[in-house]
């Protein structure tokens, strides 16, 4: 008797294949949805680390800080060998370091001016950066000492084409006003609205500019062989600096609750702590995109939502059709009940219905989006793409997390079964002897 | 004949030598200024401009000119207390912007936004509301302390004979490395200001073409501020409602740039 039933429920299931069909397609469909959606978020977040880490050359950073005599904060790493002296004693590995200053700065070109920030590193070494920055105008074999890279979009905005002279204005790390002209060598594609903000110059030029010693920078990028060995990475580091007797920064997780990523934390605490001398702060490039995982919550949300959505129609669906399927069976029931089959048999098998379609249609939905989602993957949309942020190498990327998944398909059996429960619970509740009596 | 070609002789070698001890002297004098009475000069420029035991307040209209854009008027109420390193800086027009602030507290500016209710981290070295003013034109004078002569000259500025005193940066505490004052002789009413950039290029001319009379203490009634680096944009700052007298406490606080917004 025990497997009689589900038995049974599979036989009925066959017997109406379209309606059948119709049901569990309903219910595909909108776990095909959503899986696609949580794929996609799945994957977002990693793309969005990788390329911007890209983009900032480095998973793992050392910034550098320094307490003047009068307590201004000065962002500079004057000497790195006892960094490079703790990843030795670590044992770390690296692919490779990027020396960095950054500075916020007014261009200015025949009376358009733009406010920006300007990344200082070693254009005529770094190739890292010449195959991740796309050119869309001018070349790298032009770059000189006072080149800058703009985005298309700042570009635009200043009007200006490779080969222009554009005059920016900015502070030095102590605050004074300074200029510095700037020979604008290539125009970038805009990658996504981080990468049309950037905007690349020559370390050693900006490093003089802004009152820099020759060796000084502000920040030192680990690019590793993986996005996930960068919190290890940053950990381990952190703990051989400290164990050095380097003074640091705190490492943060960020502000419960509120907006503020981990490397925001870090900064507020830079300028609230009581401290003096020199410190360094240790982060990965996830301390800093970490809003991205709230876009991330917010797409499981929404599929959430939409799961939910979806599935009270089909449930309204689910719940007439076993409502149908009690009243055409009616005198199946009635001789059922007749030959000694128990209320709550009859009701474990519409149950059984119920639950099997769910899981047929979850299972098959499931199957429908890890097929479109390698068709969608195929597609390669290029490194010009506006997109190409969340993209990995110009392709859309999924990854649907396991635990997700199964979620879903729980959520799913957990709706189906109690839309058919109440059609259920009704032929459960029939007296044989109506129920044969009853003329369809 | 002889002692008239001799005098005749002597006539131009005593008018060069004239002229020489002329310049000489003219020189020597402005040398001397260089030591003591230039230094003394920015002293009084930072009398003029502070108010030691004394608050102030003023309105400021500030007109602004961009290259490609319309004109744009804002009006700022600024209170100071330099004694204690602290102002406030109220904005009236535009509309849109109205009732944002600043304050400052020794070394630390905030500003408020009262369509978020929130303060945020600001600096004296920041341009106030769009204009080429900057936070820090609202602090005490301290040219004294700050920077020292590094040439004195002469010149003429309009109608008036001025010292022009070429100053440089004692520290790293101020925004321009290099400035160049031009200062009226008769009277020391600074005329017109030059600030220069670390490297030396000229980043900001600010002159002042009307002064008012305030506890006899000459103090500007307008500024023209005239961007180097972007030809074509200025500011006109006129300062109206000048005042002295002792300001609330209240005013150089937080709850006070909130409370106006209510």
């Amino acid at each position: 008797m025990k497997f009689i039933i589900p038995r049974i429920a599979l036989r009925n299931l066959s017997r109406q294949k379209k309606r059948s069909f119709l049901l569990g397609g309903a219910i595909a469909f909108g776990i095909m949805i959503v899986t696609l959606i949580n794929g996609f978020a799945g994957a977002f977040i990693e793309n969005v680390s990788e390329n911007f880490s890209y983009l900032m050359a480095g998973h793992v950073f050392v910034q550098g800080a320094e307490k003047t005599a009068s307590g201004k904060r000065l962002s500079v790493i004057r000497d790195d060998s006892i960094i490079f002296s703790a990843l030795r004693d670590s044992g770390l590995d690296y692919e490779f370091a990027t020396k960095t200053s950054e500075v916020s700065a007014s261009l200015y070109f025949e009376g358009k001016t733009i406010r920006q920030t300007l990344t200082g590193l070693d254009l005529a070494t770094n190739l890292f950066l010449r195959e991740r920055v796309v050119l869309r105008q001018g070349s790298w074999d032009t770059i000189g000492p006072d080149s800058i890279i703009l985005s298309e979009k700042i570009a635009s905005r200043l009007n200006v084409l490779p080969g222009d002279r554009i005059t920016a204005s900015f502070q030095t790390i102590t605050g004074q006003n300074n200029i510095a002209d700037f020979t604008l060598a290539a125009i970038s594609v805009d990658s996504s609205i981080i990468g049309s903000t950037m905007s690349y110059v020559d370390l050693a030029y900006i490093n003089e500019a802004i009152g820099l010693k020759s060796g000084e920078y502000m920040a030192l990028g680990f690019m590793l062989r993986d996005l996930k060995a960068a919190e290890p990475f940053a950990a381990r580091l952190y703990t051989s600096m400290a164990g050095m007797g380097i003074h640091l920064f705190e490492r943060s997780a960020g502000e419960e609750g509120t907006a503020t990523t981990p490397f925001q934390a870090m900064m507020r605490a830079q300028r609230t702590e009581d401290w003096e001398g020199s410190r360094y702060s240790v982060y990965t490039i996830d301390d800093i995109v970490s809003q991205a995982k709230q876009i991330v919550v917010a797409l499981d949300g929404a599929s959430l939502v939409i799961l939910l959505v979806l599935f009270a129609i089909v449930m309204i669906g689910i719940n007439n059709t076993f409502r149908m399927v009690m009243y055409e069976r009616i005198k199946e029931i009635g001789t059922m009940r007749a030959l000694g089959v128990q209320r709550k048999e009859i009701k474990s098998l519409f149950l059984n219905e119920a639950l099997f379609l769910a899981i047929g249609g979850a299972v098959s939905g499931i199957v429908l989006a890890l097929i479109a989602m390698s068709l969608l993957s195929l597609i390669d949309f290029g490194m010009n793409t506006p997109a190409f942020m969340i993209m990995k190498n110009g392709h859309l990327s999924f990854f649907v997390p396991p635990l997700r998944a199964v979620f879903n398909v729980v959520i799913i059996a957990i709706l189906t079964l109690l839309a058919a429960y109440f059609p259920a619970k009704a032929a459960a509740k029939m007296e044989p002897a109506v129920a044969l009596r009853t003329a369809k | 004949m002889n002692t008239i070609d001799i005098s005749r002789r002597r006539t131009p070698a005593l008018a060069v030598a004239a002229v020489l001890i002329l310049c000489l002297g003219m020189s020597l004098g402005a040398q001397g200024l260089s030591n003591q009475a230039a230094e003394k000069i920015l002293e009084e420029l930072d009398d003029l401009g502070n108010f030691p035991g004394k608050d102030y307040s003023a309105l400021f209209t500030i007109v602004s000119e961009k290259p490609g854009e319309k004109q744009s008027v804002s009006q700022v109420r600024v209170f100071r207390r330099d004694s204690r390193k602290q102002f406030t800086i109220l904005v009236m027009l535009p509309e849109v912007n109205k009732g944002q602030g600043y304050l400052r507290e020794d070394d630390n500016v905030w500003f408020y936004d009262p369509t978020s209710r929130k303060f945020s981290h600001s600096s004296i070295k920041e341009n106030l509301q769009n204009s080429e003013a900057k936070n820090a034109d609202f602090t005490a004078s301290s040219l004294k302390d700050d920077y020292g002569i590094q040439s004195i000259a002469e010149g003429k500025l309009g109608q008036y004979p001025v010292w022009i005193l070429e100053l440089k940066a004692k520290n790293n505490e101020v925004p321009y490395e290099l400035l160049k004052l031009h200062i009226r002789k008769d009277r020391t009413m600074l005329l017109k200001e030059e600030a220069f950039s670390v490297n030396g290029r000229l980043m900001r001319t600010t002159l002042y073409p009307k002064y008012v009379s305030l506890e006899n203490k000459l103090l500007p009634s307008q500024i023209l501020i005239v961007d180097e680096i972007n030809k074509g944009e200025k500011s006109q700052i006129s300062m109206t409602e000048q005042n002295v007298e002792k300001l609330p406490d209240k005013v150089f606080t937080k709850a006070f740039l909130e409370q106006v917004n209510r």
